[in-house]
């Protein structure tokens, strides 16, 4: 049975702002100190800072001095049917307690199976079954963690001929069923519509507003694979015009959110992320001013 | 939205099987029809080749930032042929990428065993250690005026907390000369390989790894050190020749203070 409705419990009460911030990368973790025109939040990728030492470690401890953060993860597997890895777990734990995120995301995702790590976010069908795992999963982590987290909708090649129900409706059922929060990633949504056909309307209608707290942007590729021609969810370039577009109708439905711009491969000099995050930037502060 | 078959997998049976496809780059026709039904099995089979291609880069990648000199001197080709044997035998076990290439170096030299390659495998442990050495935790550390103040007849009885980033590694060959050689974009000077043992100290100090070549008796006594003997002891059991015992010993405390790599002198009471 699919339950739908229910406000999440508080989130924890973090110092992300309504504002855009940008994925903090190591070629920049020297200029983001010195910035003219700091960006309004900085997140990373948790696995990157589970480390006890090192250069890294340190160039996030100086940034998180000056910004507030949030913690991405990418390894968790969350959605895997085998057990949770529960020392990767506990690097979370480690680094939660660390760096003080004012959020903490994952995927809906899985990652492992018989043994064998992907070290890649790996698609769920949409069936009862995985909505009762995944949350059992989420609800795992946040009693392990002592907060919610958020949980990321994926960007996918293929879709299962077992899955029951629409993405969103399934993304809707483990946050009622686990508490969490989401976090939208626009682009990937776009990904899918175009790889799978997803109907962005109907699944943005589908999202519990209350329970979407974070925003990602960021760019495709553009690849032929075989006789297809596929959208790659690569992070390597700017947001399209198209997902721009979308991010308005995301801010219309949900309000001003948190907003992030990911830039992971072929990394530009910090000024281009800095001019990606101001056009989000733009668009929130006129829905703040709709709201206000 | 396709409805599900009457025998629609589990999850474990589902992951199970696109894990197969995602290992082997294919979809096989039973697994097509597990994962995909009467779907588009050209798309889906796209959509396979994009995971495992990712999966594939990921471990490639990994593997490269680990290794950067094993894989200059055994060139890009060879390499990533290693990295798929590696792969195969020894599939990522974590879902943190910097741990892909631990088990690299023991696979190594259980692969060119016997081939005149050996000393691959002991140059990726030095690199291992690199890798290991620049993500521990960095301690303030302490100079030699702390041991100034201890009845000098008890100083064999005290022992010496080391950086955490300090990692020993000893080769029959000279694996130092190597990665030494090999720290620059231009082509790296000959070395001789059959020159002989070579023993090395990694650490990471200020953000940056540094490789010391040891000489042998010093290196053995930093062993005994770090395992937490005793200097006399260490010494009693590092120095054959006792007529070189302070001179060894003295040497490689000044090294090892003035690098920063003690972090505590432990006072122990002579037994």
């Amino acid at each position: 049975m699919i339950v739908t409705g229910g406000p999440s419990p508080a989130p924890v009460q973090g110092l992300i702002p309504a504002r855009a911030g940008i994925g903090l990368r190591s070629q920049h973790h020297e200029a983001i100190l010195v910035t003219a025109a700091p960006p309004a939040w900085l997140e990373v990728h948790t696995e990157n800072y589970f480390h006890a030492g090192g250069p890294a470690v340190r160039a996030l401890e100086r940034a998180r001095a000056r910004y507030p953060l949030s913690l991405h993860g990418v390894g968790l597997g969350l959605g895997s049917a085998d057990p949770i890895d529960r020392g990767h777990l506990g690097l979370v734990r480690d680094a939660v307690r660390r760096y003080e995120p004012g959020l903490v995301s994952e995927h809906a995702c899985w990652g492992h199976v018989d043994g064998e790590h992907f070290n890649d976010l790996l698609p769920l069908p949409y069936t009862e079954e995985a909505v009762e795992h995944l949350a059992a999963r989420v609800r795992e982590v946040q009693d392990f963690l002592g907060r919610q987290i958020l949980i990321e909708n994926l960007s996918a090649y293929v879709s299962f001929a077992s899955s029951q129900l629409s993405e969103g409706e399934f993304l809707a059922a483990v946050v009622a069923r686990s508490g969490c929060g989401l976090l939208l990633d626009v682009n990937n949504a776009y990904v899918n519509a175009s790889n799978l056909g997803l109907d962005l309307d109907t699944f943005f209608a589908a999202l519990p507003r209350y329970a979407i707290q974070e925003i990602h942007l960021a760019g495709h590729a553009r690849r032929r694979v075989g006789t297809r021609e596929l959208l790659i969810d690569d992070h390597g370039s700017a947001v399209c015009d198209d997902v721009w577009a979308w991010y308005e109708d995301a801010l219309r439905r949900f309000g001003p959110v948190p907003t992030l711009i990911e830039w992971d491969n072929e990394v530009p000099p910090l000024a281009t992320l800095l001019a990606e995050a101001a056009r989000a930037e733009q668009r929130l502060e006129r829905h703040h001013a709709a709201a206000a | 939205m396709p409805r599900p078959r009457d025998s629609a997998p589990d999850l474990k049976t589902l992951q199970a099987a696109f894990g197969r496809s995602v290992r082997s780059a294919t979809v096989n026709g039973t697994d097509v029809q597990l994962l995909a039904g009467s779907g588009d099995a050209t798309l889906f089979s796209a959509g396979i080749d994009v995971y495992s291609n990712n999966a594939w880069q990921f471990f490639l990648t990994a593997l490269e930032r680990t290794y950067p000199v094993t894989q200059r001197r055994v060139g890009t080709d060879f390499f990533r042929q290693l990295a798929r044997d590696y792969r195969v035998q020894r599939p990522s076990q974590h879902g943190d990428l910097h741990w892909i290439g631990e088990a690299f170096p023991a696979w190594l030299a259980a692969r060119m065993a016997g081939t005149g390659y050996e000393w691959l495998a002991d140059l990726a442990r030095l690199e291992w250690a690199c890798e290991t050495s620049v993500a521990a935790a960095q301690h303030d550390p302490v100079g030699p005026e702390s041991l100034a103040g201890i009845d000098p007849h008890l100083l064999p009885h005290v022992a010496l907390a080391w950086q955490p980033s300090l990692q020993l590694v000893a080769s029959p060959f000279p694996i130092w000369s190597v990665w030494q050689a090999n720290q620059h974009e231009d082509a790296a000077a000959p070395v001789d390989l059959a020159a002989g043992a070579e023993h090395c100290a990694v650490v990471c100090i200020a953000d940056r790894v540094a490789v010391y070549r040891l000489e042998a008796a010093d290196h053995r006594l930093l062993q005994y050190l770090c395992a937490g003997m005793s200097l006399g002891a260490a010494a009693d059991a590092a120095v054959a020749n006792a007529g070189t015992l302070g001179r060894v010993l003295e040497r490689l405390l000044a090294w090892a203070f003035g690098e920063g790599l003690v972090v505590q002198v432990v006072k122990a009471s002579p037994a």
